[in-house]
C-alpha cells in the first residue's frame, strides 16, 4: 500500500469525524415576504437550529410540525465513529489481501450508510408534508414531499432541501473511501 | 419683385417659428425638461432614496421623514402629540402622555430639526427638535426613529431657534422668543427678558442660560463652537407690535460659549428655578450684539466657518458677519423678504425670499468683495417660501446637489381639498450654475425647516427589531394575577396570530396593568392591540414590550384585536377581556371558555357548515 492511499484513508476518516461537528442537512425557504433573507434550518446531531422560531410560527397555518424526536440523530455517532475506525484500520492494515477486503468492505458500508441516511431524510421530509394537522386553517396547500435535493413549492414558499457541510463531508469521505479501496497494493 | 420679397419674409418667419418650436421654447424642449427632472427624482420601486429628509411637523408636533429626491413620505415620528396609529401617548395613563401633560401639553409646535454632529457633520445618533409653544425640546433616537426624551426648559417661553454647538455637539442651545418677567412674576412689576438655554446633549439638562433682551429668534453656532449666534428682534422690548419698530437696527447676538462656561464656573450665575442664569452685564465679553437691519430672521454659518449670514426679512439684504471677529463685512441686497440662507459646496449661498416667492442664488466671495455681480440666479417658488435647505448646507460638508424650498402657501399647486390647503415643498436641482425646478410634494401642516442626512450615515445603525427589554414577557411566562382587591396584573405575549392569554377576567373598576411583549423576531411583523371602549390602541413592533395601566369599564365582553394587519389570520387575531360586575361571585371566564370550545349556536339564528 502506498503512503498516498494511507493518506486518502486517513483524510476520509478525518472528514467522517468532522461531520459530527457540522450541520448535516439544510433546508432553505424562500418567499416574497422574506426579501434577501431566506429562512434557513440546519440539522446537526443535536437537532434543528437556524430560523426555528420563525418557521415554527409559520407552521400552524398549514398544520406542519417539526418531528418531535429524531432518534437517528442520537444514534448517528455510532455508525460514524465505526466507519472512521474502519477507515483508520484500513489505513493501518498494510498491503495484504485481508486489508484490501477490509477497505472494500468499509467503502461498501459507507455507501450503505449514506443510502440509509438519505432514505431516513426523505422519510422525514415526506412526513412533514403529509402528517399534518387536519384542523389547520389553510387547507389549500396539498400534501407535499420536498425532494432530497432540490426545490419544492409549499404555499408561498419555495423550499430547498440540501446536504449541508457535514453531509458534504460524509459524501466526500465516502468517495475517498472508494478511492482508497480501488488501489491495488503496491 | 415686391411679391417675391414678401414671400421670402414669410418663408423666413415660418422657418424661424418651426425652429423655435423644435429647439427650445416649444413642446420638445418642455417635454425634455420634464423628462430630465423626472429622471432626477425618480426612485424605482424597491430602490432607496439617496437622503433622509427630516422635516419638522410644525403644529403636528412631529417630524416627517421624507426620502430625497423622491419626496416620498416614509414615516412620521410623533413627539409632542399623541398618534394612535403608532400607539404613541394615546391612553391617559400612557407614561409618555403623562410626561407630555406634566411638561405642558399633548401637542407641540416643532420648527427646527437639529441632528447631532461629530467633526462638523451629522453622525446619525440623535435629532433634537423644539416645541415652540410649550418651551420644550424633544430628542429622537435615529436607531429607532422614535422620541426618547422630552424636557421642559425653565425660565423660557417660546422655544424657537435651536441648534447644536458645532463641531461635536457640546450643547444644544435653544432661544426663548417670548420674553418673561425676570423674577417669574413673584414681584410686580419686574422687567421682562429672554434667555438662551444651553442643554447637555446626553442628559438634556439645562447647564446654564444667558439673558438677552428682545425676542430671540433663529439660532446657529459657529463651526468652531466658540459662538452661539441668534437673531434678535424687538430690541425695543415692546409688548405690542406697533411699538416694535422704533430703533434703527436690531441685532445678531453672539454668545461667547467658553466665556459663559468660565463665568458659570466662577459662580457668576444666579440660580433661577434650579438653572444658573448669566447676566451679560456682569460678565464682560459674554454677549456681543451685532447691529443688523430691523427684524432679522434666519442666521446661518457658512460651511467653511468663515461667516454667518443674517437674513434681513423686512430689509431686502443679508448681513454677512465675520464669524471670528464678529465684524460686518458686507450687506448685499438680495430681494424682498429674505428669511433663511443655505449653502452649496462651491461658495454659493441660497436665500429664500418670502415676498418675491423666490430662491436667490448669490456668490459669497463676490458679495464680500463688493463686486456688483454677486447674484447668480433666481428661481420662482410656489408660494411664500419660508425655510430652504440644501443637502448638507448646515454642515461642513454641503453636497451641492439638491435644495428643498419649504413654502408656506400652496394655492393652486395641488388638487383642491377644501379651504385648509396643504403645505408645498419644492425640490430644486442646484448642481449647475442655474437652478432647475424638479418636483413638488405636499405635506400636512406644517414643515418649517428640514435637514438631510445621507443614507450611508444611518446605514447599519437603524434597528429592524427591538432588543428584548428587561421587563419583557417571554413565551410561556404569560399570567393573569390578582394583585389586590381592585388590581389585576396581566402578562401577555403575542405572535402570529394569537394573544396569550386569549382571555382574562377582571371586575368593573379594577386597575388592570397590562404588560405585553411582541415575541416576533422577524422585521416588520408589528401587531396592535386595540381594546374597545377603553381608549386603547397599542402598536407593538417585533420585540417591543409595553406596559399600560387602565381601569376596567362596564361589565361586558371586550374583544381586543390586532390593528396592524399582520398575517393570513390577522382578522382572527383577537382575545377577550371579560369584565364582571363588581360584586359577582361567579368565575365566568371558564364558563365562557367551555361553552365556546366547539362553538355555540343560538336558537333562532341559523348557521351553516359542519364540524370537520
Amino acid at each position: 500500500m502506498t503512503a498516498r492511499v494511507r493518506l486518502v484513508l486517513v483524510a476520509a476518516a478525518a472528514l467522517t469525524l468532522t461531520s459530527l461537528a457540522l450541520p448535516l442537512w439544510g433546508v432553505r425557504m424562500d418567499a416574497p415576504q422574506y426579501p434577501d433573507e431566506p429562512l434557513v434550518l440546519r440539522i446537526d446531531r443535536h437537532g434543528i437550529s437556524g430560523d426555528v422560531h420563525e418557521v415554527q410560527t409559520l407552521q400552524h397555518y398549514i398544520g406542519v410540525r417539526f418531528p418531535e424526536q429524531m432518534p437517528e440523530l442520537t444514534w448517528l455517532p455510532v455508525p460514524v465513529l465505526a466507519l472512521a475506525a474502519l477507515l483508520l484500520a484500513g489505513a493501518a492494515a498494510g498491503g495484504g489481501s485481508g486489508a484490501r477486503v477490509l477497505r472494500v468492505a468499509t467503502a461498501a458500508l459507507f455507501v450503505l450508510f449514506l443510502i440509509a441516511s438519505a432514505a431516513i431524510v426523505q422519510k422525514r421530509l415526506y412526513d412533514v408534508g403529509h402528517h399534518r394537522d387536519p384542523r389547520a386553517p389553510i387547507r389549500s396547500v396539498k400534501a407535499f414531499t420536498p425532494p432530497l435535493v432540490g426545490p419544492a413549492k409549499v404555499g408561498n414558499f419555495t423550499v430547498w432541501s440540501f446536504p449541508h457541510a457535514g453531509g458534504v463531508a460524509l459524501l466526500a469521505a465516502a468517495m475517498l473511501a472508494g478511492a482508497g479501496a480501488r488501489r491495488r497494493t503496491a | 419683385m415686391k411679391t417675391r420679397t414678401i414671400l421670402v419674409v414669410l418663408l423666413t418667419m415660418a422657418v424661424t417659428a418651426a425652429g423655435v418650436q423644435l429647439i427650445g421654447c416649444g413642446g420638445v424642449g418642455a417635454s425634455s425638461a420634464r423628462s430630465w427632472a423626472a429622471e432626477k427624482v425618480y426612485v424605482a420601486p424597491g430602490e432607496h432614496d439617496k437622503y433622509y429628509g427630516f422635516l419638522s411637523g410644525g403644529q403636528s408636533g412631529s417630524v416627517f421623514v421624507v426620502g430625497i429626491p423622491s419626496g416620498r413620505l416614509i414615516r412620521e415620528i410623533p413627539i409632542f402629540e399623541p398618534r394612535a396609529a403608532v400607539g404613541y401617548a394615546v391612553h391617559e395613563n400612557d407614561p409618555r402622555r403623562k410626561e407630555l401633560m406634566a411638561t405642558g401639553a399633548v401637542w407641540g409646535d416643532t420648527h427646527h430639526p437639529a441632528p447631532s454632529e461629530t467633526n462638523g457633520v451629522y453622525d446619525g445618533r440623535y435629532l433634537w427638535i423644539n416645541d415652540l409653544a410649550n418651551g420644550r425640546v424633544g430628542r429622537v433616537r435615529l436607531d429607532t426613529f422614535e422620541a426618547d426624551k422630552i424636557v421642559k426648559i425653565p425660565n423660557l417661553q417660546g422655544a424657537h431657534g435651536i441648534a447644536v454647538v458645532s463641531p461635536d455637539t457640546k450643547y444644544i442651545f435653544v432661544n426663548g422668543e417670548f420674553e418673561q418677567p425676570t423674577d417669574g412674576l413673584t414681584t410686580n412689576p419686574a422687567p421682562y427678558t429672554s434667555v438662551v438655554a444651553f442643554l447637555d446633549p446626553e442628559s438634556m439638562q439645562v447647564k446654564f442660560q444667558v439673558r438677552v433682551n428682545g425676542n430671540i429668534d433663529i439660532a446657529d453656532s459657529s463651526k468652531d463652537g466658540r459662538y452661539a449666534f441668534s437673531t434678535v428682534y424687538n430690541l425695543e422690548q415692546a409688548k405690542s407690535p406697533g411699538s416694535m419698530f422704533q430703533y434703527d437696527r436690531d441685532a445678531v447676538a453672539a454668545i461667547d460659549i467658553p466665556a459663559a462656561e468660565k463665568a458659570v464656573a466662577e459662580g457668576k450665575a444666579r440660580l433661577q428655578n434650579g438653572v444658573p442664569v448669566l447676566d451679560p452685564e456682569t460678565v464682560p465679553g459674554l454677549l456681543t450684539l451685532i447691529p443688523v437691519p430691523k427684524n432679522p430672521h434666519g442666521i446661518n454659518a457658512t460651511p467653511d466657518g468663515k461667516y454667518v449670514v443674517a437674513s434681513g426679512k423686512l430689509s431686502p439684504t443679508v448681513t454677512i458677519i465675520d464669524a471670528k471677529t464678529l465684524k460686518i463685512v458686507a450687506e448685499p441686497e438680495v430681494g424682498l423678504g429674505p428669511l433663511h440662507t443655505t449653502f452649496d459646496n462651491r461658495g454659493n449661498a441660497f436665500t429664500s425670499l418670502f415676498l418675491d416667492s423666490q430662491v436667490v442664488k448669490w456668490n459669497i466671495a463676490r458679495a464680500v468683495e463688493g463686486s456688483s455681480d454677486y447674484i447668480v440666479d433666481r428661481i420662482n417658488v410656489h408660494y411664500n417660501i419660508g425655510h430652504l435647505q440644501a443637502v448638507g448646507g448646515e454642515t461642513m460638508d454641503p453636497k451641492g446637489d439638491f435644495l428643498l424650498a419649504l413654502n408656506k402657501l400652496s394655492k393652486d399647486q395641488y388638487l383642491p381639498v377644501g379651504p385648509d390647503m396643504p403645505e408645498a415643498q419644492e425640490l430644486i436641482d442646484i448642481s449647475g450654475e442655474k437652478m432647475r425646478m424638479l418636483s413638488s410634494f405636499p405635506t400636512p401642516p406644517e414643515p418649517h425647516d428640514a435637514v438631510f442626512m445621507p443614507a450611508e450615515t444611518l446605514k447599519g445603525k437603524v434597528k429592524q427589531t427591538y432588543d428584548v427589554a428587561p421587563d419583557a414577557i417571554a413565551e410561556g411566562q404569560e399570567s393573569v394575577v390578582r394583585t389586590g382587591p381592585n388590581a389585576v396584573k396581566v402578562n401577555m405575549t403575542l405572535i402570529r396570530s394569537a394573544y396569550t392569554p386569549e382571555q382574562f377576567e377582571v371586575r368593573e373598576g379594577d386597575e388592570v396593568t397590562l404588560t405585553i411583549t411582541n415575541v416576533e423576531q422577524i422585521r416588520d411583523m408589528t401587531h396592535g392591540l386595540a381594546l374597545p371602549d377603553h381608549n386603547m390602541n397599542l402598536s407593538l413592533p417585533p420585540g417591543f414590550t409595553k406596559t399600560i395601566t387602565f381601569t376596567a369599564g362596564k361589565p361586558g365582553v371586550y374583544w381586543y384585536y390586532c390593528t396592524n394587519f399582520c398575517s393570513a389570520l390577522h382578522l382572527e387575531m383577537r382575545g377577550r377581556m371579560v369584565v364582571q360586575p363588581r360584586h359577582s361571585t361567579v368565575e365566568i371566564t371558564d364558563w365562557h371558555a367551555a361553552q365556546n370550545v366547539k362553538g355555540q349556536t343560538v336558537s333562532g339564528v341559523p348557521s351553516t357548515g359542519a364540524q370537520r
